[in-house]
């Protein structure tokens, strides 16, 4: 008995980890309206292509809370350092830069 | 309750040993890469990857170290061409690349306006012109006329590139990407298109976080 509640917990607290982990990509679709003003289409954020190069605790939670929909991003506060902006990240020499509209906001999509 | 008590003291152990695992061997990675690091400064002539620091005779073009010039003067030990390349006190913003304008403002070079004597020169043009970003969350630009005649002719840029009408010209950030508008010269001859803050300088009055 005892030995399937440990079984269970401990599922309880893995499962959800290879759940996040296992996540392709993320469609961000917020600030609809600002975007077709903009002329630029929904985010999609390839979470396999930087779990590549990052452990987990490079962006989760510090930059990016690990929920969908629980980080408000802008594009300002990209451009002041947050987010995707963040330091060493697409404000900087070692990702591309954020002008690049169309490499995340897919047209189309 | 005892088997309860033994799962638990166990789980407690393996998961100890395992922390301390992880721990050593983080500790290990650094210092190998570390050691990488330190290897990868200086270039080995016979590896093929180092290809591009050798000269066409296969020696080291330089002094061996990617970060210093490759030429054969500063082989020998002489600087970089002194009244060529006193970039090294130029003005760099943020991005490391040199500030035309703050070079301009600062008067630190003061170029002739014309090859010809005595012909007259413009003077720069004082007008800003407030170009409203379209996105909700981005700020505004304000476009400075005054440095921009400063080297060029009105007909550099008008009709051709900009209709010098306020709000008539439906720019777009993938247009100036693609190389329109701004991105005539921006990206190309003037200053990069990275540092977004550099042009969009003016908040939103409704400005939303």
């Amino acid at each position: 008995m005892i030995k399937r509640i440990l079984i269970g917990t401990c599922m309880l607290l893995i499962v959800p980890v290879i759940a996040l982990s296992a996540v392709d990509s993320i469609k961000i679709e917020s600030h609809g309206t600002s975007r077709n003003k903009a002329g630029v289409g929904p985010v999609i954020f390839p979470h396999k292509l930087h779990k590549k190069s990052f452990k987990c605790a490079a962006c989760h939670p510090k930059i990016f809370k690990a929920k969908l929909g629980g980080n408000s991003i802008t594009m300002r506060q990209n451009m002041n350092k947050k987010f995707c902006g963040s330091p060493g990240c697409h404000n900087s020499p070692k990702a591309f830069p954020l002008f690049h509209c169309n490499k995340c906001h897919m047209k189309g999509k | 309750m005892k088997s309860f008590v033994r799962y638990t003291k166990t789980t407690l152990l393996f998961l100890l040993v395992l922390t301390v695992c992880i721990a050593v061997s983080g500790a290990f990675s650094d210092v190998e890469s570390a050691q990488k690091r330190k290897k990868s400064s200086k270039i080995d002539p016979t590896n093929p990857c180092s290809v591009i620091y050798l000269d066409t005779k296969g020696n080291l073009a330089g002094v061996g170290d990617p970060n210093k010039p490759a030429s054969l003067s500063y082989k020998k030990g002489r600087g970089w061409h002194p009244q060529a390349l006193s970039a090294n006190g130029l003005p760099k913003d943020r991005y490391g690349l040199i500030d035309w304008a703050r070079l301009v403002r600062e008067n630190l070079i003061k170029p002739r306006h014309a090859l010809k004597a005595g012909v007259d020169e413009m003077p720069p043009l004082q007008m800003d012109v407030l170009i409203v970003a379209k996105g909700d969350f981005v700020d505004d630009v304000i476009y400075p006329h005054e440095m921009h005649t400063y080297w060029l002719k009105c007909e550099v840029c008008h009709p051709g590139i900009f209709i010098p009408a306020a709000g008539q010209n439906n720019m777009t950030m993938i247009g100036i990407v693609e190389g329109k508008w701004c991105g005539r010269c921006h990206n190309k001859v003037a200053f990069p298109l990275t540092d977004c803050s550099r042009c969009h300088v003016s908040p939103k009055k409704t400005s939303k976080k």
